[in-house]
C-alpha cells in the first residue's frame, strides 16, 4: 500500500490488486495504522485519539472501513486465537 | 545519439536505428541510461514467471516481487524487455518480426521499455499534452487517447504556443516545482480532428488512420519542458458548448493517478511517483475541460474559461 495525503484526505494505491482509491482523512488514519496488523479495539483507539467522536461512533466507522477493505480485498481479516 | 542513453547492439543498422529514434525523442535523463539491445530469431524462455501480468491492449508487463525488476513483452510480434529493480539498463530482445514495422514497435513497445528505464532517473509517465503559453504559463492536458488532447493541442499551436506533447510526458522533480518533459513527437490527428481545425498536408501515419503536423507546422513551437501552473482534464462532449468546471487539488490528485498508471506497478518506485503526483495537485490550478465544436470556430474561448 502506498498513500498520499492532500488537503486531509488522500489517494491510496493498493499495489497488490493495482487499484487506486479516494481516502477519507481518517481512513488515511487507519490505513498509516496499518501497515503493521491491527486489532478492532486498537483502530478504534486510532479513531478516538484524533477525533471528536463516540466509542459507538468510531466502532461503526472502523467496522465500515474494515468491511470496504476486505470486499475490495485490499485488508484482510485474521481471528487471533 | 542521444547524449543520455546509450545503445549497445551487435547489429550495426538496428544500431544505427535506435540511436536515431533515441535522438529523435530529446529525452536526455539526468543519469545515464542504457538500451542493451539483443536481436534475436528466439526469446529467453519466461515461463517461470508467476507475477502476475499487467495487460495492454499488445503488452504485458510483470513488475514486483519476487523478482523486483520488470519484464514487458510485446504481444504484436516476439520482443521482449528486462530492466532490474534499481538497474540503468533495459535488456532488450527484439526479433526480426518485430523489427518489420519499425514505427510500431518503437511507439509501442519501445517507448514503454523507456518509460519504465526513465522512472530509474526519477521520471516518471503521465499520459498527457503539454504547452506553453504566449504568457509563458505551462500546461497540462491529461487524459486518454479519446480524450481530445491532440486537437486541443494542435488548436493551441496554431493560435502561437509551444507544444511539447501530445501524449508522452514524463514528470520531474526540479528543485521546489514539477516541470513536465516531453517526448518530441508529432501530433498526431484523427480525420475529424484535422477537419475540425481545418488542416491540410501534414504526414499520414499510422497506416493513414492519422495525419501527424509537429507543432512548428501549424504556426508555434516546441516546448521542451514546461512547469505546469494549470492542469486540465479535456473530455469530448456530445453537445455543442465548450465549458470548463474547476477541480479540487484532491480531485486533480486521483485523476492524476488515474492517467499516470505505471504509479500502480514497482513498489520500489511508487511512492516517488505518487508524491510528484501529489506535489504536481498542489503546484496547480485544475479543471476538467468539455469540449465542443464552438471552441474551434472561437479558440480565444479556450482562455476565457480557463483564464
Amino acid at each position: 500500500m502506498r498513500l498520499t495525503a492532500l488537503d486531509g484526505e488522500g489517494v491510496a494505491l493498493h499495489l497488490g490488486t493495482r487499484r487506486y482509491y479516494s481516502v477519507s482523512e481518517s481512513g488515511l488514519d487507519l490505513l498509516d495504522a496499518l501497515t503493521a496488523p491491527k486489532s478492532l479495539e486498537e483502530l478504534v483507539a486510532v479513531l478516538l485519539s484524533k477525533y471528536e467522536v463516540t466509542l459507538e461512533q468510531a466502532t461503526a466507522s472502523a467496522r465500515e472501513f474494515i468491511e470496504h477493505g476486505v470486499r475490495t480485498g485490499v485488508l484482510v481479516v485474521e481471528e487471533v486465537p | 545519439m542521444n547524449p543520455g542513453i546509450a545503445v549497445v547492439c551487435r547489429d550495426r543498422e538496428v544500431s544505427r536505428w535506435l540511436e536515431q529514434w533515441l535522438a529523435s525523442t530529446r529525452l536526455v535523463p539526468p543519469v545515464p541510461l542504457t538500451l542493451a539491445v539483443d536481436v534475436t530469431g528466439t526469446l529467453p524462455v519466461d515461463d517461470g514467471d508467476p507475477r502476475q501480468p499487467f495487460c495492454q491492449p499488445i503488452l504485458e508487463i510483470r513488475s514486483g516481487p519476487p523478482q523486483g525488476d520488470v519484464r514487458i513483452r510485446w504481444l504484436q510480434a516476439p520482443a521482449w524487455a528486462a530492466i532490474a529493480s534499481s538497474g540503468r539498463t533495459a535488456e532488450v530482445h527484439l526479433t526480426p518480426e518485430a523489427l518489420a514495422d519499425r514505427d510500431l514497435v518503437a511507439r509501442s513497445f519501445l517507448t514503454t521499455v523507456l518509460i519504465f528505464l526513465l522512472r530509474r532517473a526519477g521520471w516518471h509517465h503521465v499520459h498527457g499534452a503539454t504547452a506553453r503559453d504566449p504568457t509563458g504559463r505551462g500546461w497540462l492536458f491529461a487524459g486518454n487517447t479519446q480524450s481530445g488532447k491532440s486537437t486541443t493541442a494542435a488548436l493551441l499551436a496554431s493560435r502561437g504556443w509551444a507544444v511539447g506533447t501530445d501524449d508522452v510526458a514524463f514528470l520531474v522533480q526540479d528543485g521546489g516545482s514539477v516541470d513536465v518533459v516531453a517526448q518530441r513527437a508529432t501530433i498526431a490527428l484523427r480525420p475529424e480532428g484535422a477537419a475540425l481545425l481545418g488542416l491540410a498536408g501534414g504526414t499520414p501515419v499510422r497506416g493513414g488512420q492519422k495525419t501527424a503536423f509537429f507543432p512548428e507546422e501549424l504556426g508555434g513551437a516546441w516546448a521542451e519542458r514546461v512547469t505546469p501552473q494549470i492542469l486540465v482534464l479535456p473530455r469530448v462532449g456530445g453537445g455543442d458548448v465548450t465549458w470548463a468546471e474547476p477541480l479540487r487539488p484532491r480531485e486533480a490528485l486521483a485523476e492524476l493517478v488515474r492517467w499516470s498508471g505505471w504509479v500502480l506497478l514497482e513498489p520500489a518506485l511508487a511512492q516517488e511517483h505518487l508524491d510528484l503526483l501529489n506535489a504536481l495537485a498542489r503546484q496547480v490550478r485544475s479543471y476538467r475541460l468539455t469540449l465542443g465544436p464552438d471552441l474551434f470556430k472561437h479558440p480565444d474561448l479556450f482562455t476565457e474559461l480557463i483564464p
